[in-house]
């Protein structure tokens, strides 16, 4: 197939279907506006753990969660939840935004907008991680 | 030895069946409501990462193409390109693409550039083809050495690989229940795949198959689809980002860092470049047979829960 259609193509097919599923409503961020929910997306990544106490936060696509094994956060990914812990992050606020710098190539940052008790919360974590 | 062969790129010519096919998946969730999920940036990463594996293959190509005709100069035999020579080649090759994937879930070498395949938390067209941009330096090439050296030339082996990669395309998907029960005994489909993308424990390093499930139940690893229990998408640890620049790279990255941890000895170095992904020098992580010990011991209530995580 000649370069120039190939490109045409891809360039087109993309971002036809980014414009179809976005009119269609498929781009939203999955929310946790109940405990219950960011309990379940903890524990699809650390099933391991014992979950002592979930802190939904102003920020709806995020919450703070209290393990046995660790405290961290789970966020929305799209969709779907991802969760970190917090040993070893790095955090620095930026006017109502908390930045999270997790070792991790994979998940590295993450910005979350958090009231003062919220953030005070989640650096708290921060200072006790291991 | 011939060298005049040529077969056309099957892959290239299939992307507008891709785009058409995916077009109609989304279209019948949207219209129906059932048969898989789409999220725009998961879809647009997966695209982007079929895309830059077609661009790294028109880059990099030259280098396995290069290494098949050097063997192609050196062996003495030729089977021609007759009709059974390219199904034959095409059965072999399905076996040697068997045995590469199970590889790549096994070497971490190989892992890291096979694991973005995986790392979208959705199942649909969108997801096969996120592949990878790094398969050239896992070296994996050397697996097709073999068919080459019996005889199959190399252009032939490059298309019934693409034809390979075609056939996966449409298993990707959830629109599609189960095939009828002779399909399903002898060929991978949707069901057998789905149990693939699945980071449940049960369903973790299974069903390895292209085209033919049976290499699957011939070699151990065949797992069916259990309708009690869904498969949940994505890697044990979720990617955070759909920046495909790091999708493509995040386990070479951490790979590098392990490699050059102070302190370590040269096998613990090896292992973290060859053992299986999730060995770790000192037990912090979890390989997939401890993941699936672990979830076997909670399930039986058989309580052995690690001691708190350490720092990274």
């Amino acid at each position: 197939m000649p370069l120039e259609i190939l490109i045409a193509l891809v360039v087109g097919g993309i971002a036809g279907i980014a414009a179809l599923t976005h009119v269609a409503g498929l781009s939203r961020r999955r929310t946790f506006d109940a405990a219950d929910k960011a309990r379940t997306g903890w524990l699809r990544e650390f099933p391991d753990d014992r979950v002592t106490s979930v802190t939904l936060l102003s920020d709806p696509h995020a919450a703070l969660v209290e393990a046995d094994l660790g405290a961290g956060l789970v966020w929305a990914m799209g969709a779907d939840t991802v969760a970190r812990r917090l040993a070893g992050a790095r955090a620095a606020r930026r006017g109502d935004r908390l930045i999270l710098r997790f070792p991790d190539w994979g998940a590295p940052r993450l910005a979350l907008r958090v009231t003062e008790a919220e953030a005070h919360a989640i650096l708290s974590h921060l200072k006790e991680a291991p | 030895m011939s060298a005049t062969v040529s077969f056309p790129d099957v892959v290239q010519w299939a992307v507008p069946l891709f785009i058409a096919a995916i077009l109609a998946e989304l279209v019948w969730i949207l219209w129906s409501g059932r048969g898989g999920r789409y999220e725009t940036r998961d879809a647009v990463t997966s695209l982007i990462m079929g895309a830059g594996n077609v661009a790294s293959g028109i880059l990099l190509g030259f280098i396995a193409w290069g290494f098949f005709m050097a063997l192609w100069a050196v062996t003495p035999l030729d089977l021609g390109t007759s009709w059974w020579v390219i199904l034959l080649c095409f059965v072999l090759d399905d076996l040697r693409y068997y045995w590469v994937h199970r590889f790549g879930h096994r070497i971490r070498w190989v892992w890291a550039s096979h694991v973005n395949h995986h790392s979208s938390q959705h199942y649909n067209l969108t997801t096969a083809l996120r592949q990878t941009w790094t398969g050239t330096f896992t070296f994996m090439m050397v697996v097709r050495a073999p068919l080459i050296l019996m005889g199959f030339h190399p252009a032939m082996v490059l298309f019934v690989g693409g034809l390979n990669l075609i056939y996966q395309f449409w298993i990707h998907t959830e629109a599609i229940g189960r095939m009828p029960r002779l399909f399903e005994a002898v060929m991978n489909t949707p069901s057998h795949h789905r149990v693939h993308h699945g980071r449940n424990a049960r369903y973790l390093d299974a069903n390895y198959a292209g085209v033919f499930i049976v290499w699957d139940k011939l070699f151990g690893t065949f797992v069916p689809e259990d309708d009690a229990e869904k498969p949940d998408y994505g890697l044990v640890q979720n990617l955070g980002t759909f920046n495909p620049i790091r999708v493509a790279f995040h386990e070479w990255v951490a790979l590098f860092r392990d490699l050059l941890r102070p302190g370590l000895t040269l096998r613990q170095r090896l292992m973290y470049a060859l053992g299986p992904p999730g060995w770790s020098h000192d037990g912090s992580r979890l390989t997939s047979a401890e993941i699936k010990r672990r979830a076997l011991a909670r399930e039986t209530g058989a309580g052995n829960r690690p001691a708190r995580m350490p720092a990274e």
